[in-house]
């Protein structure tokens, strides 16, 4: 199973006011919360770290079967630049994100040498494949003017 | 504040976050703020806090989780509401 998310960095930042009040706390770690008041782009790491949580909750999801809005659960490791894992109740997937200036994506495994023989497919619009359902991606990720697909 | 007030309100609080104007005009218990108002998740948060502000409670993490649709979010709302009460 493969997760994926993408964030449009201009749409985030238009949708979200991270920094109202309250609201990292709802959803970042104290750990996460750390990297981002330390790190050199704040807006990045919001935007990575949801991602990362995003990508691995969709894996998690289908797996238990259970629905719910619960990301601060889900506890973000970053190893590198780009390689990082998301703890969840046990379960490790691990992640690797492409930061672009503007978007964020993340996929998502729960097999490390997985990530290496995961396809992207990532479409700007108006440039959207047609019908890509008949393509059957094993997940898709929507925001903004960005869809992507990971097979 | 009975459930037809509390969801009069939901409805006000989610409109910012939803652009599926019907979904939004026949909002009612069934209504799932992902499946139905294609609201974006970091927007979930909002909505959380928003609930927060014009009810004057504290939503902790486990009610949090279930607050995906209206029936559960109008649960925890009466409950929260109930507990400050007494």
């Amino acid at each position: 199973m493969l997760g994926n998310d993408i964030v449009d960095l201009d749409l985030a930042k238009t949708q979200s006011n991270w920094r109202r009040k309250n609201y990292l706390d709802k959803i970042f770690t104290d750990e996460e919360q750390v990297l981002i008041s330390s790190a050199k782009n704040p807006d990045g790491m919001v935007w990575l770290l949801w991602s990362m949580k995003e990508s691995a909750y969709k894996i998690h999801n289908r797996k238990t079967g259970n629905r719910n809005f619960a990301p601060k659960i889900l506890k973000c490791i970053i190893h590198s630049n780009i390689d990082g894992e998301v703890n969840i109740d046990g379960d490790t997937y691990f992640t690797k994100s492409n930061i672009q200036t503007p978007f964020v994506h993340t996929i998502a495994s729960p097999v490390y040498n997985h990530l290496e023989e995961i396809k992207i497919s990532i479409f700007e619009a108006p440039n959207h494949i047609f019908d890509y359902k008949s393509t059957k991606p094993s997940c898709v990720s929507h925001h903004g003017r960005y869809l992507a697909l990971v097979y | 504040m009975n459930k037809e007030q509390i969801i009069e309100a939901l409805k006000t609080i989610v409109q910012p976050y939803s652009e599926e104007t019907s979904a939004l005009a026949h909002i009612d218990e069934n209504t799932d703020f992902i499946n139905d108002l294609k609201i974006n998740s970091a927007n979930l948060v909002d909505i959380i806090l928003d609930i927060e502000e014009k009810f004057n409670i504290e939503i902790d993490n486990d009610s949090m989780a279930k607050m995906l649709n209206v029936k559960a979010t109008t649960e925890i709302i009466e409950s929260k509401l109930a507990a400050n009460a007494g």
